[in-house]
């Protein structure tokens, strides 16, 4: 649908704002046409469904009898421990995207730079392991 | 002063275009899951509405549609709603991005694994807004099993897409298919095949699916996170759920498989006999193999407990993908072997 | 034109959710809005031409921190915190982290910087990666600063660790594997003996 060559007459040269507003518009009227979509139907089925709400159709679902405290509850720690180390493992494919673009040009210095940013990464990792803080029962 | 209305209208006629034929796949999907476990299982399957069953999903959708919302006591009634919206903007929206062919693709975005990888990372907002908002405990458990599944298997997948990246030297999607060209021995899942198996089953762990399907194990804690939608709330979720599974089969077939390049190019008689079907059949033929096997995995697997799952992710597939991060890296800096060159 | 009204519209919603993540009395709901503030920069960095700056900026504050951060805030059930609580005491020093920080970003970014043309304004190849140049320049004039941000992440890694981490339980887990490794000669004795008769 979109020309590979771009529709700019000069071939090959943009200024930056162009191009980013070519790639990203679409993208930004998907995401809106997107959310449109999910909410279309709801809007839909809340005009054409029946309304008979009652006050034992609306309680939260229990195992038969009524709900005797708040849902929300705190929660095991390990569930934040997680949480935690997906931020940093996240920051860490975050450093390796670009670096895994411009490998071939950056040469050993930047090889060998990641490599030992992995060992600390992996040295990281076997210490969680050791810990135990990867067990779940 | 036309014109750019006229783009705007190009562009969203454009986006149609992709969207409604995904839906009627997801649609069709659902049935064909329904089906296909049916026939795993010596059954028949639906096959009462219309034509064999084919009018299934048209009818699933009438009577949700015109099923009585409830909104729980105590819930956040405006986060309840926003829950499946947030499920299903990002799922679609990262179509935009997908090539279908070579000139095929509705945004040529120069980070496009990138947008893929942000988009795919929004879809935690649903289970947790879906969880929170319902006030119910089987939700709230539901989501946070849900949502540590999802992150600790996010982890794998985007390590594994660090290895197409290495390969490809390119975040462009379009790129990243070019790359693969000149034979099947050229597709990426024969010397990234560890990290193509690690990215499959984190797919299928991100998408909440059989057998890592504890967020909804319903046996266990009813239905999870989307307990208390009812109607046509839940149907949103559903269709959000089928439209991530068909996401991932394409990006598996795009990433690993060759994306719209023909199996039988380069082989001599072969290549020339199959050149007329077009690039995007072999597309659909491809995603479609990993939409099957998809429904076949949950066939036949029983149900992961939630520590082998925790286990599998952070003990098997994050260190395969560290040490095959390592090989492919190797390979490239020091241009071993006919793939990392 | 459409610039502009992107900018306008993306910069209105950041502020406006900016204001408030501060004036909600609900932790739940400051949560949410500080996602959408980080969803509302993302397209303005891109505008501005870093691209992958506001992917990652998707894809690791919404995907990642903010998770936590609703995680967090969500399983606590705090409750709603009285406005003015504190506010009189507490302004001075905001206000002077908020000058402080102020400045600093003044002088590392100047303000003839600030405005829309003058990144949108370069003139790039069509296939031109923002990705590809951060990584030129990252692994190569920056190394160090990489390396030192790698030790930041493993420290990172073990104090959170210390932190949450409360050792490992006494758990009674079965083994499969080595239930199934079992041996008939480990659990069985088989013993030759004699068949009794009545005497």
């Amino acid at each position: 649908m979109q020309n590979r060559a771009g529709s700019s007459p000069a071939f090959g040269t943009n200024t930056l704002g162009e191009n980013v507003l070519e790639q990203y518009f679409p993208i930004l009227i998907f995401l809106l046409i997107g959310a449109a979509l999910g909410i279309a139907p709801i809007v839909l089925a809340w005009i054409v469904s029946l309304k008979r709400p009652d006050a034992q159709k609306l309680a939260p679902y229990e195992c038969g009898f009524k709900e005797f405290e708040d849902a929300r509850l705190p929660f095991d720690v390990r569930f934040y421990l997680v949480a935690i180390l997906f931020i940093l493992f996240d920051l860490e494919t975050a450093f390796f995207i670009p670096w895994s673009v411009v490998l071939r040009k950056i040469g050993s210095p930047g090889f060998w730079g990641m490599m030992i940013f992995l060992t600390l990464l992996v040295v990281g990792f076997v210490y969680e392991w050791k810990r135990g803080a990867l067990e779940w029962e | 002063m036309l014109d750019p209305i006229l783009q705007l209208l190009w562009i969203v006629i454009k986006i149609l275009i992709i969207v409604l034929p995904l839906l009627g796949v997801v649609a069709y999907y659902t049935l064909a899951e329904r089906k296909v476990i049916g026939f795993i299982q010596l059954r028949v399957g639906p096959n009462r509405v219309g034509f064999k069953g084919l009018f299934q999903p048209i009818a699933d959708g009438l009577k949700l549609l015109t099923k009585e919302l409830i909104f729980p006591t105590k819930s956040n009634k405006y986060l309840f709603v926003i829950a499946p919206v947030m499920a299903i903007a990002p799922s679609l929206a990262a179509w935009a991005v997908v090539p279908f062919s070579p000139h095929l693709v509705l945004s040529n975005v120069n980070a496009g694994l990138l947008y893929v990888l942000a988009m795919t990372s929004l879809g935690i907002y649903g289970v947790l807004f879906a969880g929170w908002a319902s006030n119910s405990k089987y939700a709230i458990y539901g989501a946070l099993r849900s949502a540590a599944q999802m992150v600790s298997y996010e982890i794998a997948m985007g390590f594994s897409l660090i290895g197409v990246l290495l390969a490809a030297n390119s975040t462009n999607l379009s790129d990243i298919v070019m790359r693969q060209s000149g034979g099947i021995w050229h597709w990426y899942f024969i010397p990234l095949f560890p990290l193509f198996l690690v990215y499959w089953i984190s797919a299928v762990a991100e998408t909440n699916r059989a057998p890592f399907d504890v967020a909804e194990g319903e046996s266990e804690i009813v239905a999870g996170f989307h307990v208390e939608y009812s109607g046509i709330m839940f149907g949103v979720f559903f269709l959000a759920e089928y439209a991530n599974m068909l996401l991932l089969s394409i990006l598996v077939a795009t990433l690993f498989m060759g994306g719209w390049l023909s199996p039988f190019q380069g082989i001599p008689v072969l290549g020339a006999l199959f050149s007329f079907v077009p690039g995007i059949l072999w597309l659909f033929l491809k995603a479609g193999f990993f939409a099957f096997v998809y429904l076949w995995i949950r066939a036949t697997f029983p149900r992961y407990r939630y520590d082998q799952i925790m286990r599998l992710g952070w003990k098997v597939l994050i260190p395969v993908t560290i040490v095959w991060l390592v090989v492919a890296s190797f390979g490239v800096h020091f241009h071993i072997g006919p793939w990392f060159s | 034109m459409i610039q502009q009204v992107i900018f306008y519209l993306f910069a209105a919603l950041l502020i406006f959710s900016g204001v408030r993540v501060v004036a909600s009395r609900n932790p739940v709901h400051s949560a949410l809005f500080l996602v959408l503030a980080f969803v509302a920069a993302a397209p303005l960095w891109i505008m501005a031409g870093a691209e992958f700056l506001g992917l990652v900026l998707v894809f690791v504050y919404v995907g990642a921190v903010m998770t936590l951060f609703l995680f967090v805030v969500m399983m606590l059930n705090l409750d709603e915190v009285p406005r003015s609580k504190g506010f009189v005491r507490y302004l001075p020093f905001g206000l002077i982290i908020v000058g402080l920080i102020v400045t600093l970003m003044l002088n590392v970014i100047d303000p003839s910087h600030f405005s829309l043309h003058v990144n949108a304004g370069m003139i790039v190849p069509q296939h031109h990666s923002n990705t590809k140049e951060l990584g030129l320049m990252l692994f190569t004039q920056y190394l160090l600063p990489f390396e030192l941000a790698g030790a930041l992440l493993i420290v990172a890694i073990i104090s959170a660790i210390g932190l949450a981490f409360r050792g490992p339980r006494a758990r009674k887990v079965q083994d499969p594997s080595a239930q199934i490794a079992v041996k008939r000669n480990e659990r069985v004795r088989l013993v030759n003996m004699e068949a009794e008769k009545k005497s």
